[in-house]
């Protein structure tokens, strides 16, 4: 299958090298003009033609037209319109455009934004981008810009609770969608158990979430891409930004390494909340360690037109605890190159390296070789990534490539010792390789109808040396192995292939309004095994094995999209029904951590999740932001639970709505407002009680999971920027953050959960757990120079 | 080791300033019907033995606790010996009294069944009685917290450990019970279990000396001058280990990383599998080691490193 593949591979790319020359390219980045970032998506087109592209992801964009004289515009949501006339004789032509930002003329309704109508022009569908500014204005909790959170208010993205790490989209896992860091994935994106992500909002250029329509070239995860871009950092002159917050201090630095040519950004965060608290501490808290910090660096070098090259990283950890402690964290590192193969084909190859680990020691501070506790676990992740995009013409742009990623887990090993002896214990190493081959065209087939097919060919090989086990039939409890086989290093334990279409269309209605469809199927092949209401930073990534089947999803989504006066509003309606295989469930009680037979303690089962998003979103004007609101569920069938019948999923939220407004009073004043409704999530509440050893234990004899809802969550923040008057250095700029979250105090419940009185132990009662009971104001200083 | 535990704590910890809990009334279906609870824990100590038996009553019912009269309860050795527990006090507490000084029912190695019959029912289970290990010493020193516990318990006080060690050999269970002042620490959260000397299964700690956490936790809360110690330690079965964690798990699950909620399955069945009639509870045997002292000031040890 996989040679089939290449060989077409190989074909496309021969076809065009023996193509004839009766057409001629025009090619070449867009930047942007101040500090020389590359603008991803600007729209270049051809007004006589009516046809165009948008840049890709580092702003570079080719368009093939038989000879002629063209106008070109440029544009880009926000920047001022560019335009250039071009003449093709009888060479390819190079052209480099560097875009000016509108300045925000308050007094006007209209600020620039060009292509305003790529809401409904455009083939993607179920695709959420916020622009950072706009994330950046508002409200944060603590002050805090936060990416994941501000997701957290699009349509078909909720979350188990607040203070939970991750998200889910459309009625998915957590780990069902890929986050990725200038294309390395993040297995933990978050600080603080999922308080904050792990994203530095001044190192973040771009944040795109795709749902659904997924284009072939990803893969690896069920239910959506979360792809965050890393600023390349000022190649005109040096930069400066920084800010103290509630929890953050941070300062980024950016500067060219040779003007016009390469820059290089190092962006750093800490939370300081130990240093202040230091002075009153005492005894052993005094040598307590409680913080968490990120690193995150990127340079580039133009080395010429045809040559691009890239390094970015990230590091960021977690570290808590007195005697006893915890850290943990992702690191990640990726090298990319972009080479321009005579002027139309354009190639990305990314070499990455992620890892993710933790470690928990009780002896932290001062080594005990007589007690202590050691614990450690990992996953690391290489791979080898090229992305070919061939512009054929204006009307086909032909994506192919391949992704190869090895895998080694170390899902936890311990060392116990007691009275100065050892034990060593935990779950042997494991091993994966995974290897895809892709291959996707757009076309414009008309005016009004516009494709997007593809196909990806994943295969997943889970390697020794290692153990195969074979259990009995699922029945809702722990089993035991029957057979164990053992298997030499590189030994296949198992392994699987997946074929996975990719299909979007988009037809048009008019000008200003369009109807689009969408089918993917994705194959998952990694597991984040948890049983927790929110995940840990302890929970374990696991290859899919003899037992632990890969986790296939059917999406479809269809929806209609349209502008408002003027492309003032842009407004969509899309409804999606996606399936989910081999969906993971766990035992009563599961030992999911240090547990070598950890399948045994696994259920599987299958998964459904449907809706409808109504989505508006303002672009213009002094008043911006949008409103959603999604009806939807997600439900889950795993035998031995809830009496074999479907059941509402732990994130499952009947009624979503979010409403976001951002209003610029002034230059210098800006206020904003998030407002968040969810219906409660499910809960399962104990019908009956026994006494045993004195103990009031709940009992459900109807074995019912998610039969309750604990109540509606609801919660509005406000926020105010106020940039300073006054310059900082004679050129810098200030301003100051004022937010507040949850501005009506309501105690929202997290969970629900029955339990025994603490005084009177034959009394019981239900429990409201709320992470933030309170307001929580905050203030945030932020300086740029 | 389990998540929850650590996690819970150390996020509590950070957000103990704004997270918050309260009691809200919660509507929720009755049960149909009532189900038989047995609460049979026997140990080889030549003492009265009992085993109650109540009635399941709706979650948020806060009346006493019905209990189950006029049933017939047997404990049977593998040799076929009955003792019969009796309702003396007709209050569903069935007792078996030793005939003699030194009369016990259990043997370390055999397996006992216990058998009910209540209301038409028959219900059995089968437990077998481990191994268990001497409780060599307790020791103890001066702590004082860095914070005021909750509940007027003591910032300033002795911190007590206990040491024995576990046999060569895996898959031996324990359950560590504490006393002061011959009151037993019986909060769900107390519960202290250990599968060979550690935590967990998988050969954790095979053969070691109890690992610190299991040593500490007979002290719940700090000891006073004077206060007597009382350890014991069970050997359980290991279905009882996992019940006894489960118990404590679902006693209070809530916070961020509580886990999904599950029903605590019981090792006794309804001799007739076809029945409806389903019990809850457990039955388990355990043979007892024991060790107590008094605490005296000029006996503590100094506090030692790493603490």
């Amino acid at each position: 299958m996989l040679k089939q593949l290449l060989g077409l591979l190989v074909l496309l790319l021969g076809m065009q090298l023996v193509q004839a020359q009766d057409k001629l390219t025009i090619s070449g980045y867009v930047k942007d003009a101040q500090n020389g970032e590359a603008l991803i998506g600007a729209t270049v087109f051809i007004p006589s033609l009516n046809e165009g592209v948008s840049t890709n992801d580092y702003g570079f964009y080719a368009l093939t037209l038989p000879r002629g004289t063209y106008k070109l515009e440029f544009s880009y949501v926000s920047y001022q319109k560019f335009e250039r006339t071009v003449t093709l004789d009888n060479v390819n032509q190079k052209l480099n455009i560097e875009m000016k930002e509108e300045a925000l003329e308050l007094e006007t309704v209209e600020v620039s934004s060009v292509r305003k109508d790529e809401n409904v022009r455009g083939i993607e569908m179920s695709v959420n981008k916020i622009e950072m500014r706009t994330i950046q204005k508002m409200p944060a909790l603590l002050g805090e810009v936060d990416v994941i959170r501000s997701i957290q208010l699009l349509p078909g993205v909720t979350t188990v609770g607040e203070g939970a790490t991750g998200f889910n989209v459309r009625g998915g896992n957590i780990d069902q969608n890929l986050v990725l860091l200038d294309e390395a994935p993040v297995f933990n994106s978050s600080h603080l158990f999922g308080f904050f992500s792990v994203f530095n909002p001044d190192a973040v250029k771009d944040v795109k979430l795709i749902k659904g329509g997924i284009p072939a070239e990803y893969g690896g995860r069920l239910s959506s891409i979360l792809d965050v871009r890393m600023k390349e950092g000022n190649s005109k002159k040096l930069e400066v930004n920084g800010g103290v917050g509630t929890i953050f201090s941070r300062l980024s630095i950016e500067a060219p390494i040779v003007k016009d040519k390469g820059s290089i950004i190092v962006a750093a965060r800490r939370s300081y909340i130990d240093v202040l608290a230091k002075p009153f501490l005492k005894g052993d808290l005094k040598n307590a360690r409680f913080y968490f910090y990120d690193l995150t660096a990127k340079a580039n070098y133009r080395i010429d037109d045809k040559n691009t090259v890239f390094l970015s990283s990230y590091f960021g950890r977690d570290v808590f605890g007195a005697q006893f402690g915890f850290d943990w964290g992702n690191t990640t590192a990726s090298a990319r190159w972009n080479h321009v193969f005579n002027d139309k084909m354009f190639l990305n190859t990314t070499v990455f390296f992620s890892n993710y680990d933790y470690r928990l020691q009780s002896d932290l501070l001062k080594p005990n070789p007589q007690d202590a506790f050691r614990w450690k676990s990992n996953i690391k992740n290489y791979s080898f990534k090229p992305d070919f995009t061939y512009y054929i013409n204006t009307r086909n742009k032909l994506s192919f490539g391949g992704q190869m990623i090895y895998y080694s887990f170390q899902p936890g090993t311990a060392d116990a010792i007691s009275g100065g002896e050892k034990r060593t214990i935990g779950t042997p190493a494991k091993y994966a390789l995974e290897n895809a081959l892709y291959i996707g065209n757009e076309q414009k087939v008309t005016p009004n109808l516009t494709l997007q097919y593809g196909i990806r060919y994943s295969l997943y090989q889970y390697l020794g040396p290692g153990k195969g086990y074979t259990f009995g039939p699922q029945t809702g409890e722990r089993r035991e192995p029957l057979t164990t086989t053992i298997y030499n290093s590189g030994e296949k334990i198992a392994q699987y292939g997946n074929w996975e279409p990719r299909f979007s269309a988009n037809i048009g209605l008019g000008k200003t309004s369009s109807l689009k469809f969408s089918y993917n199927r994705m194959a998952q092949y990694l597991h984040l095994l948890s049983n927790t209401a929110a995940a840990s930073p302890l929970d374990i990534w696991t290859p899919s094995s003899n037992n632990l089947k890969p986790q296939l999803s059917d999406q479809l989504a269809l929806g209609y999209f349209q502008n408002l006066k003027d492309n003032t509003y842009e407004a969509s309606v899309e409804l999606y029904y996606k399936k989910l295989q081999n969906q993971i469930d766990y035992i009563p009680n599961a030992d999911l951590l240090l547990n070598p037979l950890i399948e045994g303690d696994l259920l599987y089962g299958k998964g459904r999740a449907y809706g409808a998003e109504f989505y508006i979103k303002k672009n213009k004007g002094k008043l911006n932001g949008w409103l959603s609101y999604t009806l939807s569920r997600t439900e889950r069938f795993v035998n031995g639970v809830n009496n074999d019948k479907w059941f509402p999923s732990r994130f499952d939220k009947t009624h979503v709505l979010n409403l976001v407004a951002i209003y610029d009073a002034t230059k210098r004043l800006s206020f904003s407002m998030n407002f968040t409704f969810g219906t409660g999530t499910p809960a399962t509440y104990p019908n009956g009680k026994f006494v045993w050893q004195g103990f009031a234990l709940p009992n459900n004899s109807n074995n019912q999971r998610n039969g309750y809802r604990i109540p509606n969550y609801h919660r509005i923040d406000l926020a105010a920027t106020l940039k300073q008057k006054k310059k900082i250095f004679g050129k810098g700029e200030g301003e100051w953050v004022f937010s507040v979250y949850n501005t009506y105090n309501r105690r929202n419940a997290y969970s629900v959960y029955v339990q025994q009185n603490a005084t009177d132990p034959t009394k019981t009662e239900a429990v409201r757990f709320a992470v933030f009971g309170s307001i929580i104001p905050a203030v945030t200083y932020n300086f740029k120079f | 080791m389990k998540t929850p535990y650590i996690l819970n704590f150390l996020v509590l910890s950070m957000l103990a300033i704004s997270a918050c809990t309260d009691v809200i009334d919660v509507k929720t279906n009755q049960p149909t019907e009532t189900q038989l609870s047995i609460d049979a824990w026997i140990t080889d100590e030549s003492k009265p033995q009992t085993i109650k038996l109540t009635l399941t009553q709706p979650y948020f019912d806060q009346g006493p606790t019905i209990p189950a009269k006029g049933g017939s309860v047997f404990v049977v050795s593998q040799d076929s010996i009955p003792y019969e527990f009796k309702d003396l006090k007709n209050d569903g507490t069935y007792v078996w009294q030793p005939a003699t000084v030194g009369d016990k029912i259990l043997t370390i190695g055999k397996q006992y069944l216990l058998y009910v019959k209540y209301e038409g029912e028959e219900y059995i289970s089968i437990s077998k009685v481990n191994r268990v290990p001497a409780v060599d010493s307790i020791n103890y020193y001066k702590e004082e917290l860095p914070f005021k516990p909750a509940d007027n318990k003591r910032q300033v006080g002795y911190q007590a450990d206990f040491y024995g060690r576990d046999f060569v050999g895996m898959n031996d269970c324990y359950w560590i019970r504490a006393y002061r002042n011959d009151t037993l620490f019986n909060k769900p959260s107390q519960i202290s279990v250990a599968y060979d000397a550690g935590f967990s299964a998988g050969g954790a700690a095979d053969g070691l000396l109890f690992i610190l956490p299991l040593r500490a936790s007979i002290s719940p809360e700090l000891y006073g001058a004077k206060d007597k110690v009382r350890v014991e330690v069970y050997s359980i079965p290991v279905e009882a280990f996992y019940f006894l964690q489960l118990v404590r798990q679902e006693s209070s699950n809530g916070g961020i990383f509580a886990t999904i909620p599950s029903n605590i399955p019981s090792n006794i069945q309804n001799r007739n599998t076809k029945s409806t009639k389903k019990p809850l509870g457990f039955f388990a045997v355990s043979a007892v080691s024991k060790l107590e002292t008094v605490i005296n000031p000029n006996k503590a040890i100094p506090k030692p490193p790493n603490r």
